[in-house]
């Protein structure tokens, strides 16, 4: 199917969910603001350390604001645009799955739009704040070059979490009960992203850059903004970082959907 | 090549065994003990363009299975199938741009969005050109009288309006093959008749091939001229209506009514063998008989003979009959030699 296709019927089914969500969620402000001050929070937990300290392990404020924004900022990305992969255990368990293996229009493609988190908003908002203030703080030397790259870096970084939020939601094909659990911890392991990859021990690191990549949403993409030496070219693995997380979800996702059951009736 | 063709066409599933309780679920935690269950064994199975096929059977026999199997939602364990000359599995959204389905108990539809437009999207999901969808929809809304409920969305429908809205949503895009599990499930009778025309025009103007799943045996008399029968994931029997109800709907039955009782008709034709007597009353009662035995006749001349027949009517057995007699485990139907 041509990706512009693609485009069109993803933003097709979008619209209509978006509209029915405009119609039927009266707790959209509320979802909103919970998600930003969640992020507010845990700025005001940063500089009250930072307060204390000047810098942890040679990073300041600001450079540990950005990677902290750049996780949420993905995170909301995610919501707003492909929180249908957080519905995969309900589809796969009440077998809701067929009604899309019916339409010749990509599963993957299906799953995305089965529901448009509002939520995603706030946190796309406070954090793109955040990151521009850490951008004004942070000394940055602008040129037409590293502003590209930036965005680069920002689009593989949305790639990269959203391709984990589908392979570790594809587990539902595998663990068949309605829960969430599984895709929730690995969400969570996104929070070790949130600090220099430098405070952990190698283990850790080896981990968030290879297996769970989230190290390349945050940290690497850090290093480049803020010209950290020591860990300079490695934010160039980027790219290859989302362009295989991708396949290796899809993958995953594929692979899962060989299993689907279907319910009785 | 028939439209749909199905080769040794088998499917199981891996269930887990737990004994009951919380200790059952426990020591599943730690020692998984799993049961292979054949759902469907091999079956083969061909249809050709343009028929009505009845695909009936008991609960759990393996009905849904198939059709999702048929359909490219199930990957089979074993077999081929060709369905519109493709595998549907393998090249599961080219298969689903020839096919139409509904599945009584799920909707097909956008919960929350007006039943119009979901149809719209069905449009350029389907990619069906301007003027077919607007026959379509124009004829579809006029034949299951939708006017009432296209601009409600699919959550506000009462179960009658969104399975005729589910069935249009099925057929926008003129599918060569149509599924139908289950279409008419807790609908009143005049929209169970509105949805049986509906299929019936369709197949008739269309050369739709039609395959149906349905424990009404009103769907079936109605609208299918053949049918299979399955138990235990395998066929059983795979058919003509006329020739099953011809063959196992032997029996007949006559109720009377009389002017007075009759004590030695009632002790005489319980010694008849092939003749069933059912009291009601005194004055009411019933003949059942094998109608390859005794003629009606035979049976109405011997009342007679007893005393004056006031009303009498008769009915034949139909296919509900057979039918429940196959899932009750009366009738060893064993025929697939016989029938083909």
């Amino acid at each position: 199917m041509r990706v512009s296709r693609m485009f069109y019927l993803y933003r097709r089914l979008y619209v209509q969910q978006l509209k029915a969500i405009l119609e039927y969620n009266k707790d959209f402000y509320i979802l909103m603001c919970s998600a930003a001050l969640t992020q507010v929070l845990g700025f005001v937990f940063l500089w009250v350390i930072y307060d204390r300290i000047p810098d942890i392990n040679g990073w300041q404020f600001w450079e540990v604001t950005f990677m902290y924004a750049m996780i949420f900022v993905t995170e909301g990305v995610g919501s707003l645009f492909f929180e249908g992969t957080w519905r995969m255990s309900r589809l796969v368990n009440l077998g809701e799955m067929d009604r899309y293996l019916l339409r010749p229009v990509p599963v993957v493609l299906q799953v995305f739009c089965t529901g448009i988190g509002i939520n995603g908003l706030g946190n796309m908002l406070i954090g793109g704040v955040i990151i521009w203030q850490s951008l004004i703080h942070g000394n940055v030397h602008f040129t037409p070059g590293k502003i590209f790259i930036i965005l680069l870096l920002l689009i593989t970084a949305v790639i990269i979490r959203v391709s984990i939020n589908l392979a570790a939601n594809s587990a539902a094909f595998w663990i068949k009960n309605a829960g969430n659990a599984f895709p929730l911890m690995v969400h969570n392991l996104a929070d070790l992203a949130k600090y220099p990859l430098s405070l952990f021990p190698q283990a850790i690191r080896v981990f968030v850059s290879t297996v769970l990549p989230y190290a390349f949403i945050s940290f690497y993409p850090a290093t480049y903004v803020f010209g950290k030496s020591g860990w300079s070219g490695w934010w160039m693995l980027a790219p290859v970082a989302a362009l295989g997380s991708m396949a290796a979800a899809y993958g995953i996702f594929r692979f899962g959907l060989s299993r689907y059951e279907s319910t009785g009736n | 090549m028939s439209i749909i063709e199905a080769r040794g066409l088998t499917k199981s599933f891996v269930q887990a065994v737990k004994e009951p309780g919380l200790k059952g679920a426990l020591k599943h935690l730690i020692v998984p003990r799993n049961i292979t269950k054949v759902a469907v064994h091999p079956l083969d199975l061909s249809i050709e363009t343009g028929e009505t096929v009845a695909y009936v059977g008991p609960n759990g026999a393996g009905k849904s299975t198939t059709i999702k199997m048929l359909s490219g939602i199930l990957k089979p364990s074993g077999g081929s199938i060709s369905v519109n000359g493709i595998n549907p599995y393998k090249k599961r959204m080219e298969n689903a741009a020839g096919i139409g389905a509904v599945f009584g108990q799920r909707t097909q539809l956008w919960w929350d969005i007006p039943i119009v437009e979901s149809f719209s999207l069905l449009k350029d999901i389907y990619e069906i050109p301007d003027h077919v969808y607007r026959n379509n929809l124009e004829q579809f809304i006029e034949l299951l009288g939708m006017n009432e409920f296209i601009h409600l969305s699919a959550r506000k429908l009462s179960l009658g309006q969104r399975m005729r809205a589910d069935l249009a949503a099925a057929l926008l895009h003129n599918p060569p093959i149509v599924y139908l599990d289950e279409p008419t499930i807790g609908l009143d009778v005049s929209v169970k008749q509105k949805i049986r025309e509906f299929i019936k025009k369709i197949n008739q103007e269309q050369q739709t091939t039609v395959m149906l799943t349905t424990h009404d045996l009103g769907d079936i008399e109605d609208l299918c001229k053949r049918l299979i029968i399955i138990d235990h994931g395998m066929i059983i029997y795979d058919g003509s209506l006329s020739e099953v109800k011809s063959r196992f709907a032997r029996s007949r039955v006559i109720f009377f009514q009389v002017g007075s009782p009759m004590p030695e008709l009632f002790a005489e034709l319980d010694q008849t063998p092939g003749i069933r007597l059912t009291l009601q009353n005194e004055q009411e009662f019933s003949v059942a008989f094998d109608r390859y035995e005794y003629t009606a006749s035979d049976v109405v001349s011997r009342v007679m003979r007893h005393g004056e027949v006031i009303d009498f009517r008769m009915e034949d057995a139909n296919i509900e009959q057979v039918i429940k007699a196959v899932y009750d485990g009366n009738l060893d139907l064993n025929l697939n030699q016989q029938a083909q």
